[in-house]
């Protein structure tokens, strides 16, 4: 069967839900001051800059858009000096078929780079989010697609000291409650609620 | 993040001395340089005239004597010349000033609070108005003759029948014709600069009285101005500028010239804001207004490209004669060139370099692809203008380059002048935390 890991898959995590999003980004901000790195965040829907406060470095997509764009472009300008110069050169007009008739070329082109622009980063999206048939999501509470909103830390790699330091960083700002994940049986299940 | 408390303080910039100074030895050079070319001209004139009349006299063979007379048929006095030029820098300038007004008046209307920031920057740009609106006319009232073949014809006052006769300017004498060029143009830029009087007098006021009924007013003023600018507008291009060549027309001229407006002004937007900041004011403005400033440029210099190549495709490849006329003048000869440096200085290089997030961020970017972007356009509006009213006998002079410094230098002065006359900030605007603390994200 196809089927990605998701990234919580074999892991073992803490997670504190919380109900408000400035609580969270407090919660990240106070956490990474510590020394502490998050794991993920978990929201239903996108909270403003919690990125930059997760220190997430900026997207690639646009580089990718460029790309996507410029090949677009070159297949554009490759397909109709193809067709209309080499393969079959047509008499439209009386015009000619060599590179004069450039701005003629120019709308298909146009719309070439906007088509392989916008299906590259269509499939792009889906493929860097993990998004295909058959791929388990990352949930682990039900509750993070509705209301609330998760802060994981991968707690393999704390010591026992940070984590009563995180329990209590996420108790101030108020945390509704602090739970632990177990992934081994994210492939059975995946849903711990 | 985090919120931190954003203290507006009021803030006037100063108009000092030696500002000033250096606005008026810009016009002061802009002027000299003029004259010089003028002089050029006229010298250069005067050796053709000398040369031709001599070859007539010496009676060279008929094939000389032919191409010497179809010359001297296309070869337009100096004069001509100059007021070509001024009338491509009058109304150049007047588009910056009239590009501002809009862009206030479309953030008002879409309700956007981003701009809020560099609201009074476009304000002081929209001053020049009334000083670009006496430019253009004098422009036209004493050069029309020479500008327009249409407004020589009518005092022709020729009928039907009669030699010289030319149905396709009579049949547009109903609206080509003097009055419509003296009375509407005026008539146009005085109402745009009416609601530029209203809208700045709100905005003044509001800055002493607070409270939401002034922006409530300018945005209904706003929205008045942008269907009556829309009209008036389109108007005003095609009686001055597409009419250089009245038997030709283009419907996507006017949209192809209100891209050029909105382009050219919030490039000097951004570049006033660019310059208060690099002396110490509007330490406010972030980087993300610039980036959005940017963002306009970028998008309107693709708009340009557009509605561009929308005109010249058409016009290339249906190749109907009376269409074709006005690429064939700009495509071949003394103007092909600068018909591509033209593309590639508005359309391609400006979009290589502000693709780039950092570009838009960074001022010097911003200045390198702004300047492109103006001296583009600049020759944007040389090209629609001088093949039709000057010809063949047309160049990049000192005129040319004299004109436009004059025109910067008077234009820089009285922007400045009217910055100095107001706080910077439009500090009871009721978006202006919104632009404070703007961001346009990752």
């Amino acid at each position: 069967m196809f089927c990605f890991s998701t990234s919580i898959n074999k892991r073992n995590l803490i997670y504190g839900v919380f109900d408000d999003d400035s609580n969270l980004i407090h919660a990240v901000e106070e956490v990474r001051e510590k020394g502490i790195e998050v794991f993920d965040c978990y929201t239903p829907f996108p909270v403003h800059h919690l990125d930059t406060a997760m220190g997430i470095n900026r997207t690639r997509l646009s580089i990718a858009a460029f790309l996507c764009g410029t090949t677009g472009f070159c297949l554009g300008l490759l397909l109709q000096f193809y067709m209309m110069v080499f393969d079959w050169p047509m008499n439209i007009g009386g015009k000619p078929s060599d590179y004069h008739m450039l701005p003629s070329m120019v709308p298909v082109v146009f719309e070439c780079t906007i088509l392989c622009t916008a299906y590259g980063l269509a499939f792009l999206f889906f493929f860097r989010n993990k998004m295909g048939h058959g791929v388990k999501p990352d949930i682990l509470d039900l509750r993070q697609t509705n209301d609330h909103l998760l802060i994981a830390f991968d707690s393999d790699t704390l010591d026992q000291a940070a984590k009563s330091e995180l329990t209590t960083i996420l108790n101030k700002n108020g945390v509704l409650s602090i739970h632990e994940y177990s992934g081994q049986y994210a492939n059975e299940g995946g849903a711990h609620a | 993040m985090g919120h931190h408390h954003i203290e507006i303080k009021q803030e006037k910039f100063e108009f000092t001395s030696r500002s000033k100074m250096l606005s008026i030895i810009l016009l002061a050079v802009g002027i000299l340089l003029s004259v010089i070319g003028v002089m050029q001209i006229k010298a250069n004139d005067s050796k053709v005239a000398a040369e031709t009349t001599s070859v007539n006299a010496v009676g060279a063979s008929h094939e000389t004597a032919a191409a010497s007379e179809h010359a001297g048929e296309h070869t337009k006095p100096w004069t001509t010349r100059f007021w070509a030029n001024m009338l491509v820098n009058s109304y150049y300038f007047l588009l910056f000033a009239v590009g501002a007004l809009f862009f206030v008046a479309l953030n008002y209307v879409a309700n956007a609070g981003w701009a809020v920031m560099v609201k009074r920057v476009a304000e002081g740009i929209s001053a020049y108005i009334p000083i670009g609106l006496i430019l253009l006319f004098i422009t036209l009232y004493f050069g029309g003759t020479q500008l327009y073949h249409w407004l020589h014809y009518e005092h022709e006052g020729l009928k039907e029948g009669m030699e010289g006769y030319d149905k396709i300017l009579a049949g547009k004498s109903p609206f080509l014709n003097s009055k419509f060029l003296f009375l509407g143009v005026p008539l146009f830029v005085l109402i745009w600069y009416c609601f530029r009087i209203i809208l700045r007098r709100l905005s003044i006021k509001e800055d002493s009285e607070g409270g939401l009924t002034f922006f409530r007013k300018s945005t209904r003023f706003s929205a008045a101005f942008l269907v009556i600018f829309g009209f008036s507008f389109s108007m005003l291009v095609w009686l001055m500028i597409m009419s250089v060549d009245a038997h030709w027309y283009s419907t996507i001229y006017t949209i192809n010239n209100f891209a050029v407006m909105f382009v050219t002004s919030v490039t000097v937007i951004s570049f006033f804001t660019i310059y208060l900041k690099s002396k110490g004011y509007m330490e406010l403005v972030s980087s993300e207004i610039m980036h959005d400033l940017g963002k306009f440029m970028f998008a309107f210099c693709i708009f340009w490209a557009y509605t561009w190549l929308a005109q010249f495709l058409l016009i290339w490849y249906a190749n109907i004669n009376e269409e074709v006329v006005y690429f064939q003048i700009r495509l071949h000869g003394y103007f092909r060139p600068l018909f591509f440096t033209n593309l590639f200085m508005n359309f391609f290089i400006p979009f290589l370099i502000l693709m780039m997030r950092e570009a838009k961020r960074n001022p010097k970017s911003l200045l390198v692809a702004g300047s492109i972007i103006l001296v583009g356009h600049w020759l944007d509006v040389f090209l629609m203008i001088m093949p039709g009213v000057v010809g063949t006998s047309s160049g990049l002079g000192l005129l040319e380059l004299g004109m436009p410094i004059a025109f910067a230098g008077l234009f820089i002065y009285v922007v400045k002048y009217s910055l100095s006359k107001a706080n910077l900030y439009a500090i009871n605007h009721p978006y202006i935390m919104e632009s404070a603390t703007y961001d346009v994200g990752p």
